[in-house]
């Protein structure tokens, strides 16, 4: 696909495709074009060419939208929201069973599953302001797992938090990935914690400037392991 | 007439109390949405239009309620439209309609005055509860099982648009039309409280109370039950201190809203604030 905003192509002729079981992780540096294909593949944007085929359907125009999880970048809770980490999670559900539906058995078993699955069972009735910031990014990674995706695809979600939270988003998206097959597609500058558990990294850089896989990666002297400076180094470079 | 204790004995007081009541319980519920979406004052915005609509309906020789229905729903739908496309922000999209309502509207009177029409806009813009005929409280009445009706269904997916546009967006939910049910909402709250507080203090109708409920509510639905009731006691003391005292009663149900925030405020414990993004 190509996509530009009327000052040049910010993609040009990116090529990508992401496999059922796959996790794969997107990085690149500042401006490299990241987010406007997330915003793609999310159906958020059209591109000026080429196709993109999510699911196998159009993105945007999914027949089941909770096929899709998705996790936006952080801090997206208003520090006052009065709900409730339940509520919270139960919204994700929607996109599954409907939004005009009233939520069956199976609806708030999910919801409490996807609870359980980061590991916030004991704050589920907590309003979700009072949580930390990595306890809240965990809430967002229920929601989203709560519709059971086939795809999850997650925007920065460990920037500065904890290692705790670090250590449950890699559990959780292991679990996805093994426990129902489906693919995670990681946009995010800190790939430590899923560094051992990663099948591609693809670098972009208005194009893709790499597409393989992590040994590879350190084969051409990138660590990608927990501390390790590597990686963000080699992305200002790309600068 | 129901045989209720004083000050609701009377027949024009037992129509202000039903139409209030319903007011005080339904506005709250969607004065929770409005407050999480950081458009509190949308109503504020919507009355002044609909103070134009009043004026027009009187300069028309149409019943004032159409007319300020017809601009509310308008306002409101146009409200969002500048809002959601981004052509300005949320608060000086409501600034321009705040501000074109209320100066269209003086024009309007102005001119059903000149025309020799009856232009008393004071009911409308401070309430005149008292005055509440059977077909007022019964309209109310419709609207507030509208009101409700549409929060069950759509309340929690109105939730998740509130809380955050582009995850509803990719969750399939259809953004637009819930943002725009939310405004035609609150266009139809304006019309139902103007008759109780006036197009001034409409908004307080909408707000207080769950600025008040969010005080004290540990959850969402909470909140908008807590909403519901201080609405609802609200409306029972402003219109028994009204009876009581004389006083103008939309200004009382607004002052008891007041008071009821300050007094929650002052004896609730601090809530303690959210560690850090890097704490656990």
């Amino acid at each position: 696909m190509t996509v530009g905003y009327g000052h040049g192509p910010v993609l040009d002729r990116v090529s990508l495709r992401v496999n059922r079981g796959e996790f794969v992780a997107l990085v690149g540096p500042n401006g490299s074009g990241k987010s406007t294909l997330l915003r793609v593949l999310l159906g958020l944007l059209t591109p000026e060419s080429g196709d993109v085929t999510l699911l196998g359907e159009h993105p945007g125009r999914l027949s089941n939208p909770g096929r899709l999880g998705y996790v936006p970048q952080r801090a997206r809770f208003a520090s006052d929201l009065p709900a409730t980490v339940t509520e919270v999670v139960a919204t994700g559900r929607l996109a599954r069973h409907g939004w005009w539906r009233r939520p069956r058995d199976e609806d708030r078993e999910a919801v409490t599953h996807a609870i359980n699955a980061v590991d916030l069972g004991e704050f589920k009735d907590r309003r979700v302001g009072e949580l930390s910031g990595g306890q809240q990014q965990r809430v967002m990674i229920a929601k989203a797992l709560s519709s059971d995706p086939e795809l999850l695809v997650l925007d920065e979600p460990v920037a500065g938090v904890d290692a705790e939270s670090q250590r449950q988003f890699r559990d959780s998206v292991v679990h996805l990935i093994e426990q129902h097959n489906g693919a995670v597609l990681l946009v995010s500058h800190e790939l430590g914690a899923v560094a051992d558990d990663l099948d591609r990294v693809v670098v972009l850089k208005q194009r893709v400037v790499f597409d393989g896989t992590p040994a590879e990666l350190r084969s051409r002297g990138v660590s990608l392991g927990v501390h390790a400076e590597d990686l963000p180094l080699w992305l200002e470079g790309l600068d | 007439m129901l045989p209720l204790p004083w000050p609701f004995d009377r027949d024009y007081m037992q129509y202000a109390l039903l139409a209030g009541l319903v007011v005080g319980a339904c506005a709250p519920l969607v004065g929770g949405f409005l407050v999480q979406r950081r458009m509190s004052l949308l109503g504020d915005g919507i009355g002044h239009v609909a103070f134009a609509g009043v004026a027009a309906g009187l300069l028309l020789n149409i019943w004032p309620v159409w007319t300020a229905l017809a601009a509310a729903v308008i306002a409101a739908l146009g409200i969002e439209w500048l809002r959601a496309r981004g052509q300005t922000s949320g608060d000086l999209a409501l600034a321009l309609f705040f501000y074109g309502g209320i100066a269209a509207g003086a024009v309007i009177a102005s001119r059903a005055s000149a025309v020799g029409k009856p232009a008393n806009v004071l009911p409308f813009l401070f309430g005149s509860i008292l005055t509440v005929t059977p077909g007022d409280a019964i309209a109310v009445c419709v609207i507030g099982i509208a009101i409700v009706a549409t929060v069950l269904i759509a309340g929690q997916a109105m939730l998740a648009v509130v809380m955050d546009e582009e995850s509803a967006r990719v969750a399939g939910l259809p953004v637009d039309a819930l943002s725009a049910a939310l405004a035609v909402l609150t266009a139809v709250t304006v019309v139902a409280a103007m008759r109780v507080v006036g197009l001034l203090l409409v908004a307080a109708l909408l707000v207080l109370p769950i600025a008040t409920a969010r005080l004290l509510a540990k959850s969402f639905r909470g909140t908008l039950i807590f909403g519901s009731a201080v609405g609802v006691i609200a409306v029972v003391l402003g219109l028994a201190a009204a009876r009581l005292w004389g006083l103008a009663p939309g200004g009382s149900i607004v002052l008891v809203a007041v008071l009821a925030f300050a007094v929650i405020s002052a004896v609730r414990p601090m809530r303690t604030p959210p560690p850090s993004a890097h704490d656990h």
